[in-house]
């Protein structure tokens, strides 16, 4: 079974697919994030945060699940990421400096 | 929702970018038979509450806006297929769902609701850049 989003490629996925490939979504918002600072808040298992890495400088995955987060960075391992961090943090009141991003994503989270 | 994306703003460089990404209830998602790409046999509402709760989103957002936090760059939507083995698999799917209708909207007899089923959602973005010169001032 795949799933498959708005530009009509197939993606391997099933139930558990329940959201859109990560490639898909950030593609739609047609930014270019090479050599950007990527904050991802409501990450989850950091789906976009992931994909965002494949160009960013750094991504931030704030999520508050730390169960999301442990999936998350055990995928970064697993998919030889470096560069994405995951922390524990809500949207209302990020522990984090002024002006220290250059993208910030709500994707599913407002 | 106003203080996450208060946040969003204190965050950001001058001139960073936000972007704002949520499923798009106000477009029922369709329900196409046999593939992606297949005939719409059905629709799937939103949930009333979730209904007021992207109302109270999109409130928030214009609000940002209306304070020159932000400015609108670009909007968008695309669409996401969800694949079900059979209506089984989508009413299990739907009896707990947080967004969508418990029941299918069926546009066709029960004969011709041919499987596999691909539900086709909508999703809105809204990408924002943060004013240089912010006029930040309370909610």
């Amino acid at each position: 079974m795949n799933a498959t989003a708005s530009s009509g490629r197939t993606f391997p996925g099933g139930l558990g697919f329940l959201r859109p490939p990560a490639e898909i979504e950030l593609g739609a918002y047609g930014l270019d994030l090479r050599g950007l600072r990527v904050a991802d808040i409501g990450a989850g298992e950091g789906r976009l945060a992931l994909g965002a890495a494949r160009d960013a400088a750094s991504v931030l995955a704030v999520d508050p699940d730390r169960g999301a987060l442990a999936r998350g960075r055990a995928a970064a391992r697993r998919q030889g990421v470096s560069n994405v961090k995951f922390s524990e943090g809500a949207a209302q009141s990020l522990r984090l400096p002024d002006a220290s991003f250059d993208v910030v994503i709500f994707s599913w989270t407002l | 929702m106003v203080d996450a994306l208060q946040e969003a703003h204190r965050i950001l460089v001058d001139r960073g970018v936000f972007v704002d990404a949520r499923p798009d209830s106000r477009v029922s998602a369709r329900v196409r038979a046999t593939s992606a790409r297949g005939r719409v046999i059905g629709t799937i509402g939103t949930q009333r509450l979730t209904k007021m709760d992207d109302t109270m989103s999109d409130r928030a957002v214009r609000d940002v806006l209306r304070r020159k936090l932000f400015h609108s760059r670009r909007r968008g939507r695309l669409w996401h297929a969800i694949p079900f083995e059979d209506i089984g698999e989508l009413n299990d799917y739907l009896t707990d769902h947080l967004r969508f209708s418990r029941r299918v909207q069926w546009l066709v007899p029960a004969a011709r609701r041919r499987t596999p089923l691909f539900v086709e959602r909508a999703v809105r973005f809204e990408i924002l850049e943060k004013k240089s010169n912010d006029g930040l001032t309370s909610a």
